[in-house]
């Protein structure tokens, strides 16, 4: 049974409805929620609730709003209930619908995505502006539609954001220079929708979801290989259940694999002391703990620390599950900005850079540091970033 | 099914009876034996694990051979395993018509008797082996027992107290530790573990291989002045029975009442073994006692027994499995069994409890079910950590005078004088939280202390406390190498790895191999008073089999046509029992006594010359083309 056709009316009948059966109110999801102080019902009671008929007032009150989709509470449940993966984004769905408005940013956001294929709302025709700039070819399949091993899917961030197009310039570097034969979408990409699902608005992730699998398919690879986490969870969880069947690979581990490769090509040394901050999708959600490490550890002079919380421990960014587009909602509610508690630990190990992999992260740790007077101490690169730098021409 | 089993040819009655295996239903045989003559029966009905012997028994009460006897299991061969009920009920017909087509050739048989050894073997000298040895030598029987450390104690004997009553855990092990040593019927053998188990209920042949320790037991007094010797003037070796806490010399004994007193060179570690240049000033403080053997080899031996009682105990789960608890990341945090040896008067710190940096904790906190109760990790409830930790609050408590957090699912004590505990150390002021701990990291400070982070479940909120000590309350888990040891003795396990027993509720000490107990945590998780009263169970099992002087064996084993034996040998080598001779310079002889009934030597004959009884070629046949043959 496939994740997404399970409701909150029908769950009960579904195995992972059943989960919930066993909940031991041991409390650990709260406790390692990272806003497990400031939600009312963190999921421990939740799950009371439900057991006691009283789900309206979970979807009342704006607990589900503050959940940041980091796997942090499903990773360390010991009944295994899969919490971000079901209860939790099924629970938000309601409580969206139940909210007179949904926050403004947010609305936007989700708009922008619907109409442009893109949360911040820039034309579909530019998302492949970025392409000129990169300094190697890039095939795009709308114009070379022969079969390829890997399609590039790009995403949003990476695509528009001048930082996140950093990441893609060194990505595309690094395939080219690796012999990776792969094409992208081009303008024919949009957004792979994991936030609209996670934030509601299901009917705008079917949109996106059907969009993209038409696209898909009118091209010939073998697999996908994306920069966006998210998008990975995307496609991991959500589009099999439209035929998505291609072996699925996020460009870290993709990389990792070909190390081999990539240690010929790094022979620039970086003096630099890194840590590394592990995203939720990538690490708690697929356990890629080591992949970034490996790569960071083949820069000639790159040093790692770890930050106090790390791996399946990692402390979010705060930007998953709708939380990018929350910010303003959040301060409002006098709540701490994950980011800033997460860049306190960086900065703590002495590190100067500090190294991500998912998009989302850039620009959220980069305000982040501005804000807390950090900027000029740290600086927040891609892992492929520091790997196309190490690479001389 | 009756209807259709009436009708086979050669049946000349077919009943249906809901409890055939009770009484009335035995009768029904007996009365249909007498009133039809019959001369062969057959049961469908449940396992044949559970009830052949019954009905066999039934069988030879109404005046027939017990053999003139086939059962068929409808149970797991068919009912518990297919949901398709009208196949399943066509697949119990064809079922049956096999066994009627099977056993009209079956003959008159009689179980084989064969004599038992007296002795029996125990493995492991925890707790519960050392019980169960003295229980069986104390009622005549030689017992060895065979323990894998240089001695014997196990967990126990690395304990301060015992929950609930605080018993000081030497002072109850230590007499009966001694009381092993002295006993004239029981051989020790530490440093020894079991190679190979051969044979069957009744006369294992077992070979034991005994480590060198580098000292001679029968020479060694105990004086430890070697140890003092010793050219490392410092101890400096990591001290295994003090989880690496304190440190030992290269020479040593792992603690003050070990069993036997005897010291252990440690090859890895001395410098004689190193260099072969030491000045070896333990060999010359040893003087004419000449204990010290720097050439002891390994030796091998092979004992028959009649009985096996296996109690090789747990490990504690190990706590760097989980990251978030920064177990040998942050030096303040502890597992309970290190704790234990803290509170110790023997231990490391002399029964102080002190941090590695030579502090007092003011602040301790206890985090329940770290490798229990966990899809993680283990599944099951550990059954001791709840009650360990509410002794070790206490002692902490006491010792120290810290404000102790606790931090629980649930408190589980349900043994006697159990919640009368819990009770008393509530009242003793520990402070008890309601919740699993999420994350543990360090204050930030510099001070060593680290911060737990768990939901207080009943308060509805996250709670930060910083502490200066924790304690992790690992659980038990089977040893490492307990998928070895159960493959060696051919027995069972269950999921989770521990041994698994005949029967959960009616056989908790028997294993699925008739003559091997096992006893303690080696079955599963369990608290002393439940070890020992196991081992008391386990001795009394072995008792009963050994004073009964013959076990009876199935008569199904293998014999040689004489006259057709070509003599070509074949057979013999492939004999897993070694129980084919050759004879007369011209044929395979086999020891029924030896045989076990396996089959490959009938298998194997190319001349079809050797034969099984319950497995003669045409019983099989027949039953096979009964099976396939269209109803
Ligand atoms: C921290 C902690 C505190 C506890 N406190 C208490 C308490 O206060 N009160 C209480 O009732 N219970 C307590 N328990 C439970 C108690 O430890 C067990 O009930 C008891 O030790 C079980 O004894 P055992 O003989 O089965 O196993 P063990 O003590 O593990 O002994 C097994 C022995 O077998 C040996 N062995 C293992 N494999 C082999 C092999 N292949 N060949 C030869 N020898 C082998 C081992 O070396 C060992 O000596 C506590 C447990 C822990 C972890």
């Amino acid at each position: 049974m496939s994740a997404c056709s399970v409701t909150l009316e029908t769950l009960p009948q579904h195995p992972e409805g059943k989960e919930i059966l066993t909940c031991l109110q041991c409390g650990v999801c709260a406790g390692a929620c990272p806003y497990g102080d400031v939600m009312e019902y963190p999921p421990r009671r939740m799950i009371a609730m439900m057991r006691a008929g009283m789900q309206e007032k979970v979807f009342t009150s704006d607990s589900l709003l503050s959940c940041v989709a980091c796997y942090a509470c499903m990773a360390k449940c010991p009944r295994g209930i899969r919490l971000t993966e079901i209860l939790l984004p099924l629970m938000k769905e309601q409580t969206l619908a139940y909210l007179p408005e949904l926050p403004a940013e947010l609305q936007r956001a989700l708009q922008n995505t619907l109409r442009y294929g893109n949360p911040m709302g820039e034309p579909s025709r530019k998302r492949a502006a970025w392409v000129k700039t990169a300094g190697v070819p890039i095939r795009s399949f709308a114009e070379d539609r022969r079969p390829a091993d890997a399609l590039w899917f790009v995403e949003c961030y990476t695509s528009y954001y001048p930082r996140g197009q950093d990441n893609s310039r060194a990505t595309a570097r690094l395939f080219h220079r690796l012999g990776v034969d792969y094409a992208i979408l081009g303008n024919e990409e949009k957004c792979a929708g994991e936030c609209g699902r996670l934030t509601w608005e299901p009917g705008l992730f079917e949109t996106l979801m059907d969009y993209n699998m038409a696209v898909f398919q009118k091209y010939q690879f073998n697999r996908v290989v994306t920069s966006c986490p998210h998008a990975h969870n995307a496609f991991k969880n959500r589009y099999p259940v439209l035929g998505f069947n291609w072996a699925l690979e996020h460009v870290t581990p993709f990389l990792a694999k070909r190390l081999d490769g990539l240690n010929a090509l790094l022979t620039r040394k970086l003096p630099y002391l890194v840590t590394y901050h592990d995203s939720c999708c990538l690490g708690r959600q697929n356990e890629f703990y080591e992949a970034p490490r490996q790569l960071l550890r083949a820069i000639p002079g790159v040093k790692l620390v770890e930050m106090v919380h790390n791996r399946v421990n990692s402390l979010c960014c705060g930007g998953g599950g709708g939380g990018m587009w929350l910010d303003t909602y959040f301060k409002a509610k006098g709540y701490e900005r994950l980011s800033e508690r997460r860049v306190r630990e960086a900065v703590a190990t002495g590190a100067d850079i500090l190294a991500v992999s998912c998009p989302y992260e850039i620009s959220r740790f980069e305000d982040a540091l501005k804000v807390l007077g950090y900027d000029k101490r740290m600086m927040v690169r891609d892992v492929t970033e520091l790997l196309a730098e190490a690479m001389e021409e | 099914m009756t209807r259709y089993a009436g009708g086979l040819p050669g049946v000349a009655v077919a009943r249906e009876y809901k409890y055939m295996c009770s009484d009335p239903g035995q009768e029904l045989i007996r009365q249909d034996i007498r009133d039809h003559g019959l001369d062969r029966i057959v049961v469908a009905a449940c396992s044949p694990h559970l009830h052949e012997h019954t009905f066999r028994q039934a069988v030879a009460l109404g005046g027939l051979n017990p053999y003139y006897f086939h059962m068929v299991n409808l149970r797991e061969h068919d009912a518990w395993v297919h949901t398709d009920k009208a196949a399943a009920t066509e697949k119990a017909m064809d079922l049956v018509r096999a066994a009627v087509r099977r056993v009209k050739w079956h003959v008159p048989l009689e179980p084989r008797q064969v004599s038992i050894q007296a002795d029996v073997l125990v493995v492991g000298g925890g707790i519960a082996g050392i019980d169960a040895a003295l229980t069986l030598a104390n009622a005549g029987k030689h017992v060895y027992l065979v323990e894998r450390e240089p001695t014997i104690g196990g967990h126990m004997a690395q304990f301060d107290k015992t929950f609930p009553t605080l018993d000081c855990a030497a002072c109850i092990l230590t007499p009966k530790m001694t009381a092993v040593k002295a006993h004239r019927n029981i051989t020790l053998w530490t440093m020894a573990e079991v190679r190979q188990v051969e044979g069957y209920v009744g006369n294992f042949s077992v070979t034991v291989c005994r480590k060198p320790r580098y000292v001679l037991e029968d020479l060694c007094v105990g004086c430890l002045e070697c140890i003092q010797a010793c050219v490392y003037k410092q101890a400096k070796v990591p001290d295994a029975f003090n989880l690496g806490l304190g440190k030992r010399k290269p020479v040593y004994i792992p603690f003050p009442q070990a069993v036997p007193q005897v010291v252990v060179i440690d090859p890895e570690t001395c410098i004689e073994f190193k260099s072969g240049k030491c000045k070896k000033t333990c060999v010359e403080v040893c003087a004419e006692r000449h204990a010290i053997d720097f050439h002891q080899k390994e030796e091998i031996r092979t004992i028959q027994v009649g009985a096996i009682v296996l109690a090789t105990g747990f490990e504690v789960f190990d706590a760097a499995r989980i990251p978030y608890y920064g177990y040998g990341l942050y030096p303040n945090v502890y597992t309970a069994l290190e704790v234990e040896r803290l509170v110790n008067a023997s231990g490391p710190t002399g029964g102080e409890i002190l941090l590695r940096d030579g502090r007092k904790p003011a602040t301790v906190g206890i985090v329940h079910c770290v490798g229990s109760r966990d899809e993680h990790t283990n599944r099951y409830c550990s059954r001791v950590c709840c009650m360990y930790s509410l002794k070790l609050a206490h002692l902490i408590k006491e010792k120290t005078g810290a404000e102790v957090y606790s931090f629980y699912i649930d408190v589980r004590a349900p043994g006697k004088a159990f919640e009368e505990f819990y009770n008393r150390v509530a009242e003793e002021g520990v402070i008890f939280i309601r919740g699993k701990v999420a994350d543990i990291y360090p204050a930030g400070n510099g001070d060593g202390r680290v911060i737990l982070q768990a939901e207080d479940t009943l308060l509805g909120m996250v709670r930060k406390i910083p502490v200066d000590m924790v304690v992790l309350s690992t659980g038990l888990e089977p040893r490492a190498d307990a998928a070895a040891v159960r493959r060696l003795f051919n027995i069972g396990c269950s999921s989770e790895g521990f041994f698994l027993e005949r029967h959960p509720k009616l056989a908790p000490v028997n294993t699925f191999a008739d003559g091997i107990f096992m006893a303690g945590c080696c079955q599963g998780p369990k608290d002393i008073p439940d070890t020992v009263a196991q081992s008391g169970a386990a001795a009394a099992q072995a008792l009963a089999l050994i004073d009964a002087g013959v076990v009876e064996l199935e008569p199904n084993t293998a014999h040689v046509v004489e006259d057709a034996c070509s003599g070509c040998k074949t057979c013999i080598p492939l004999c897993p029992y070694s129980a084919i001779s050759f004879v007369e310079e011209k044929r395979a002889y086999i020891n029924e006594i030896l045989c076990k009934g396996c089959g490959t030597c009938v298998a194997a004959c190319p001349s079809g010359s050797i034969r099984q009884n319950l497995f003669e070629d045409e019983e099989i046949f027949d039953e096979i083309e009964g099976l396939l043959v269209p109803a």
